[in-house]
């Protein structure tokens, strides 16, 4: 079941399409990275889900409602939406005492959220000595704070050095782990990858593509390079079962459409040996990069 | 609302800014009561004796920087909101942009009545002091005295909500500050000084005419101390600040309220 469902979104600031006509859906429990380079339009989107800026096409609802319309919203979303949103001569734990009084939880939660992102013994020092990693565990906390079932999180990694990465990552795992539903956002894949079920890209406010990470996996291994003695037999039944294959040499196949995986198992299957396989492939990243560019150029003007 | 409220009194209390400008008003109040104070008497500056009802009202009644760190204080929570990206935050808990508007206002005026009383307490002190160091009689009576007191943290508590729809309107700490000084210490001097008759209109003026400041005694420049015109009474002067303090509001929720954060 969606819990968040975009339709037909789009926002114009003047004479610029921030977003256009974005439509996508993030079932409950699923953690999805929304992902596109800088500009890409996924600020804005996360922010007309959050009710903070009026579409001015379209919709944006979580559990079927918009954001302003939830009972208890701290209770429904917590959102990290910019590292430094947090009044800076204000301490860190001052900071949290009030959204708890704003989500009306006890003051001991503050402890708990200060825990479990690592700043206890900077609880009472002023969010303005704060470095931007710590500013970032700071709102993680904020948006943790009433244990809410669905997180929107805009670039939590930014500022994060790769060991704060890598602590996010974890406390992304469990969270996933816990049945919550993230949406995650990033302008880079790598560091999601490892996090995410499923990813919804975005390029210049349009959608560029909504797959599960498997898919993209899929993708991103475009193509298997098979030596064989029976390279014509190969070729013929790969090609039956709708794979591209090509014939480069006597004893050559180039097959994309497949995996390694899939043209071993068809080979196991049909009998024919098989003596070398290499893999032509592009990482996630380079298919990440693909797909922008791939929409940037489609819109840029010649 | 009242937990919102709460919520925004928390803010307040917890951040320095509060207490700086209450400390500040709390200083200009104690040096502009004793140079009051110093000079009651001295027919140069008009200012009657300390023995008389009025010269010593002269003294017990500067209480009008109160009500302008007062405002300062509301331009400085509800522009800071926009300043800070704490904005952010306040909508995501509270999506209702004028619930969140009024507590604001509600917040600060009960800071306001605070920076009133404050400042009413230290302008009054010096008056007492100055007559006893002179062995004068106390020429005002203690009702008289409580009235200007409550009179200042009523017209402190309705100038910070000012403040507060000045700073929710132009989201600009600076032009906000900047404005109140202006406005309060320089166009109502103007117009209070060129046209009295409509000097008791002016918003600054009604609020120090509620902690008993006579006409004129909160200006600066020409329309210092300047006779004519007669104040409002209490509860008009009350209704007239309370009236601009709403009116910058509903303008607010009309305009800038509905501004995207981003």
């Amino acid at each position: 079941m969606a819990v968040i469902e975009v339709h037909d979104l789009t926002k114009r600031f003047g004479a610029l399409t921030a977003v256009d006509h974005l439509s996508f859906a993030v079932d409950a429990g699923t953690v999805v990275g929304f992902l596109g380079p800088n500009g890409a339009g996924k600020t804005t989107t996360l922010r007309m889900l959050l009710g903070l800026v009026e579409p001015t096409e379209g919709s944006a609802t979580i559990c079927g409602r918009p954001y302003q319309e939830l009972p208890d919203p701290l209770h429904r979303v917590g959102a990290v939406l910019e590292a430094s949103s947090a009044y800076p001569g204000r301490t860190a734990r001052n900071h949290l005492r009030i959204q708890a009084l704003a989500g009306q939880v006890p003051s001991t939660r503050v402890d708990e959220v200060l825990d479990l992102v690592g700043l206890t013994s900077a609880a009472r020092r002023r969010v303005g000595e704060f470095s931007l990693g710590m500013r970032q565990r700071l709102g993680l906390a904020t948006a943790l704070l009433c244990d809410p079932e669905i997180l929107i999180l805009d670039e939590p990694a930014n500022g994060l050095d790769p060991e704060g990465v890598r602590w996010l990552r974890d406390l992304l795992h469990g969270l996933a782990g816990e049945g919550r539903t993230v949406l995650v956002s990033s302008h880079i894949l790598a560091e999601v990858a490892q996090t995410v079920d499923s990813v919804v890209i975005l390029n210049s406010g349009h959608l560029v593509a909504q797959s599960t990470l498997d898919e993209l996996t899929t993708r991103a291994q475009h193509k298997v390079r098979i030596r064989t003695p029976m390279a014509e037999r190969l070729q013929s039944a790969l090609a039956a079962k709708g794979a591209t294959a090509v014939l480069v040499a006597p004893d050559r196949v180039e097959v994309s459409g497949a995996s390694a995986e899939q043209v071993g198992l068809l080979a196991a299957e049909q009998a024919i040996p098989i003596f070398e396989t290499t893999t032509d492939g592009v990482g996630l990243e380079e298919v990440f990069f693909q797909l922008t560019a791939a929409a940037t150029a489609k819109e840029t003007p010649r | 609302m009242i937990r919102l409220a709460r919520i925004e009194w928390l803010k307040l209390r917890t951040v320095r800014t509060g207490f700086s400008l209450l400390a500040t008003s709390a200083a200009l109040t104690a040096l502009f009561a004793s140079l009051e104070a110093s000079r009651a008497g001295n027919g140069k500056y008009g200012v009657a004796p300390l023995f008389s009802a009025s010269g010593l009202a002269t003294v017990t009644t500067v209480t009008g920087w109160s009500m302008i760190f007062a405002a300062v204080l509301g331009v400085i929570v509800a522009s800071g909101e926009f300043r800070h990206y704490t904005a952010t935050l306040t909508y995501l808990a509270t999506p209702d942009r004028r619930r969140v508007l009024v507590a604001k206002a509600l917040a600060v005026a009960g800071a306001g009545v605070i920076f009133g009383l404050v400042s009413a307490l230290i302008a009054t002190g010096v008056g007492l002091i100055f007559v006893a160091g002179h062995g004068y009689h106390v020429a005002l009576g203690t009702g008289t005295l409580v009235a200007h007191i409550a009179g200042a943290a009523v017209g402190a508590a309705l100038f910070g909500a000012i403040g507060v729809g000045i700073g929710s309107l132009l989201r600009s700490q600076l032009a906000g500050v900047i404005g109140i000084f202006v406005w309060a210490l320089v166009i109502e001097s103007i117009i209070g000084g060129l046209f009295t008759s409509v000097r008791p209109y002016l918003p600054y003026t009604a609020a120090t005419t509620l902690a008993g400041i006579k006409l004129g005694g909160a200006a600066f420049g020409p329309a210092h101390g300047l006779s004519g015109g007669s104040p409002l009474p209490f509860a008009a002067a009350a209704a007239l600040v309370l009236g601009v303090a709403a009116l910058l509001d509903v303008i607010t929720v009309r305009t800038t309220l509905r501004k995207d954060v981003t």
